[in-house]
């Protein structure tokens, strides 16, 4: 199997700035990132929350990769640095051993291209992941047109790709901001940028900025459906909400657009590092669960270390990329001196020069944001929208614990007991409530309705979101199909010793 | 804390404790489940949902054979759906050697009256749209099945409340009270809980709980790991076993398959064992993409693994305890799904009548008198040491 002194996952500006500081102080540096990625996967929302909004040439890989490239001059700087880097590649599984598993010759990663896959063992990980777009859900979300903040970004920075004439954006806040912004530099008409609050969030010089551009701001307004012929988005009905989030009468209008853009907020891609086991802690203010990690951003493992958004996201961040750079070259300051390339006094005066590490000013709440634009969705749209759409399971469905609607629901006998019941001895668990009802099994594992689903389950059940266990994570963090994820490099003594069902004393083979 | 009490507690919410619970329930007993985790949380929720008559192993055939009828009414039965699917269980067969087992079986089967017949490679193709062309023939049960396995656990746990039975989830057994070679008392995080009687049905952590106790229920658990696919549209409904693989599609279409090696592991008695997966997943992905190339495209989307727990011949254990006198033994052996509807239904007899009606001969304590407490280390079913 191979082995890298240290492997950074995520060539944003967080993973990119860590592997150029670790290969200055002299260590070998593996830099990973799925993008490009395959349109098959695209085309599911995975990973990212594209809404089908890209247009045919996302399938052109190698176009893909200069686009990539031209776009990202530290991506550049990190080859000249002597980085190792390995685009259109994805880290699916990241193993190692503990308790009940023993075999492994040590950490590692699975990795694949569009093809292949196999494994990369590691001395020194670094996961720079991101974030990825939280989905609240209206009538129509599920239509062709319905995307993310996070997505829209990468289909316009990544791939110049992105297949919309007219935005409207959902929530204020430096993320809806900078989108709506960004959509108007790029020839997109931005329609409206809504949001459930009283006032517009984020910098009022973007604000004024858009006004300015005649973009008009709905304030106290939520969506009441987007709708559209042949699965497509044709427009958008707007509601006004009074304080306590109720529909106000007869103030509906409908706005044409193909593009319906949520930003509501980020939560970071903690797959990895959960897969790996490192601490987790639920912080509101930074998109939900995120890695504990100390003021070298290593976490709970000592070979494993978090840079940018996966380590916790605000919102003052989308506007100041060198909080992310920063964490990065603190991680990859960090990763060096762990191997031994550069010495403790080095690196302290490094990390000093660095000083900021970006969690000292969370501008609000995410969690109370998302909470408030998720009641003022299910007072305006109802118990019947889907809060999973890979699954097509409705906000009833996934309260009232029903079972999939493919099931023969006649036989039930209807004293099925409530959250309520199920949260009498602990606080819901949504990976059970997951398996009773599939909300968040689907392709996309979660990624878009986790949030949604752990505070609609929280409201139902008189629960804290903060003390609701993480719905888990489970190789492969990426769809990987069957004759991709087929072991080429599997040795024959596999096939030897390959135990039937609990055929007696086998062990796992390494 | 308080003391409350019932006439039958039961520890441990999977499918053997909890189908144990639902039948005594239903014969009028006042019930208590406790789990330190949730319904279904360990192996109860994560095995592959296979049904089958256990041709494999003689003894269990009774069971076994009642079981998949119980199977037939259990959604009514239980007035929730359990997902169960008696389309049938082919096992085929891609070796000259596996070829032998299935003729074996096949007369074992047929000597036990079982409805099983030979099917030939162009048929496999017919009933398993998309296998491979490798396949030299195949064994068809046509009672096997499969089943959701999380909402087949929860349907027991909601039968049994429907029926008044209390369930104490998230609740941890501290300690068992013996007085007078009776266990008097079950103590736990949320109190102690006066019994007539006391079933252990704790999987993987029924040795330890019978340690309480001072019995020696020999068992050793083990992790092993599944996976899932994206779904697809719904190819065959029937159970699968072949290329060293057993699995089935769910109804709603993802292709849900285990097997490979499993891994020697340790548990603690008050604590969940971890469940991680490992590169193996990797290798069942090949063997299924082997066992079904038409269907190579389709993405793994998910992977999973449970801790099960295995007595040193495979077979479940059902029993009561000479001392105490009111222990109830239940382990499966990691076979405990597909015949949890007639464990419960052999449990609940043995509480009501002392006897049960379907023949478990074989499945008693006795069998292990000659084995002492060393025996994993001697069978070398310990974990291996931990890497530095």
């Amino acid at each position: 199997m191979e082995s890298r002194p240290l492997v950074v996952v995520g060539a944003g500006e967080s993973g990119t700035a860590a592997a150029i500081e670790a290969a200055r102080a002299g260590v070998q540096v593996t830099l990973i990132d799925e993008n490009p990625i395959p349109t098959a996967m695209a085309g599911l929302n995975v990973p990212q929350f594209f809404g089908r909004r890209f247009v045919s040439t996302l399938g052109n890989k190698a176009q893909m990769l200069e686009r990539m490239t031209a776009a990202n001059d530290a991506l550049a700087e990190a080859d000249a640095a002597g980085v190792e880097v390995q685009l259109g590649t994805c880290v699916w599984g990241a193993f190692r051993n503990s308790d009940t598993s023993r075999v492994l010759e040590g950490p590692q990663l699975g990795l694949a291209d569009h093809e292949r896959s196999w494994l990369v063992k590691y001395d020194r990980l670094i996961v720079a992941t991101g974030a990825r777009d939280v989905g609240v859900g209206f009538a129509g979300w599920n239509l062709a047109g319905a995307m993310g903040a996070n997505g829209a970004h990468s289909l316009i920075h990544h791939y110049q790709a992105l297949a919309s004439r007219r935005m409207v954006v959902l929530s204020t806040g430096n993320l809806g901001l900078r989108t709506a912004e960004m959509a108007l530099d790029r020839g997109i008409e931005v329609a409206a940028v809504v949001d459930v609050s009283g006032s517009a969030r984020g910098e009022r010089a973007l604000t004024a900025a858009l006004r300015d551009k005649g973009v008009k701001l709905y304030t106290s307004h939520t969506v009441r459906e987007a709708v559209g012929r042949d699965g497509e988005i044709e427009s958008v009905v707007l509601v006004e909400i009074d304080d306590n989030c109720e529909p106000v009468g007869g103030t509906e209008k409908e706005i044409v657009a193909d593009t319906v853009c949520l930003a509501i907020g980020l939560a970071p891609n903690v797959e990895l590092p959960s897969l790996l086991g490192c601490d987790l802690a639920f912080d509101p203010e930074l998109g939900g669960y995120v890695p504990v990690h100390d003021d070298w951003m290593r976490t709970s493992l000592e070979d494993v270390f978090v840079a940018g958004d996966v380590a916790g996201f605000h919102d003052g961040m989308v506007l100041d990329a060198e909080i992310a750079r920063n964490q990065g070259r603190l991680a990859g300051v960090a990763a060096a001196k762990s191997l031994g390339a550069i010495d403790t006094p080095k690196a302290v005066a490094r990390r000093n020069d660095l000083k900021a590490t970006g969690t000292d000013s969370k501008p609000y709440d995410a969690y109370s944001h998302w909470r408030r634009w998720l009641r003022a969705l299910l007072n305006v749209g109802g118990p019947d929208v889907f809060a999973c759409p890979c699954e097509e399971v409705t906000r009833a469905d996934l309260i009232d614990l029903r079972p999939p609607r493919f099931l023969n629901r006649q036989t039930e006998r209807t004293s099925r007991p409530s959250l309520k019941a199920l949260a009498k001895d602990a606080p819901v668990n949504p990976d059970q409530v997951k398996r009773l009802t599939r909300a968040g099994m689907g392709h996309c594992q979660g990624r878009l309705c986790r949030e949604q689903v752990a505070l609609l389950l929280a409201d139902a059940s008189g629960t804290d979101v903060a003390d609701m266990p993480v719905m888990s994570y489970r190789p492969p963090v990426r769809p990987l199909p069957l004759r991709v994820m087929w072991p080429h490099d599997e040795p024959d003594q596999v096939r030897n010793e390959w135990a039937k069902w609990f055929s007696p004393t086998q062990q796992v083979l390494g | 804390m308080s003391v409350d009490r019932a006439d039958v507690v039961v520890i441990g919410a999977g499918v053997s404790g909890l189908s144990s619970a639902y039948f005594l329930a239903k014969a009028g007993k006042d019930v208590l489940v406790v789990d330190k985790g949730i319904v279904g949380g360990e192996a109860s929720g994560r095995n592959g949902g296979m049904v089958s008559e256990r041709v494999d192993e003689p003894l269990l055939i009774p069971l076994a054979v009642e079981a998949t009828e119980l199977w037939t009414t259990l959604d009514e039965e239980l007035g929730h759906p359990t997902e169960f699917t008696q389309e049938g269980r082919l096992q085929v067969a891609v070796t000259e050697a596996e070829m032998g087992d299935l003729l074996a079986e096949r007369d074992v089967a047929l000597r036990h009256g079982i409805d099983v017949a030979l099917v030939e490679p162009p048929e496999i193709r017919d009933m398993i749209p998309g296998i491979t062309e490798r396949t030299l023939g195949g064994l068809f049960f046509a009672n096997g099945g499969h089943a959701n396995t999380q909402l087949t656990v929860q349907a027991y746990a909601w039968a049994l409340q429907d029926l008044g039975g209390r369930l104490y989830q998230n609740t941890t057994v501290t300690g068992l009270r013996i007085v007078d070679g009776r266990v008097a008392s079950v103590e736990t995080t949320a109190g102690d809980f006066a019994a007539e009687f006391v079933i252990g049905a704790a999987g993987p952590q029924t040795g330890l709980l019978a340690e309480l106790v001072g019995a020696n229920v020999p068992v050793a658990p083990a992790r092993v790991e599944i996976l899932a696919t994206a779904p697809v549209e719904l190819r065959f409904p029937i159970a699968l076993v072949g290329n060293g693989l057993y699995g089935h599609q769910a109804v709603r279409g993802n292709l849900i398959f285990g097997g490979g090696a499993h891994e020697w592991a340790d548990v603690e008695l008050t604590a969940s064992p971890g469940k991680p997966n490992t590169p193996l997943i990797r290798n069942i992905a090949r063997r299924l993409a082997e066992l079904l190339p038409g269907m190579a495209d389709v993405p793994v989307i998910r992977s999973w693994a449970g801790v099960v727990e295995q007595a040193p011949d495979y077979r479940p254990i059902i029993d009561i305890l000479e001392c105490p006198s009111n222990y109830v033994v239940v382990t499966a052996s990691a076979h405990g799904f597909g015949i949890s509807p007639a464990t419960g239904k052999v449990v609940s007899e043995l509480v009501l009548h002392g006897e049960s009606s379907i023949d478990i001969r074989g499945l008693g304590l006795d069998r292990f008198s000659g084995v002492g407490r060393g025996w994993r280390e001697e069978r070398g079913w310990s974990p291996v040491p931990q890497r530095a």
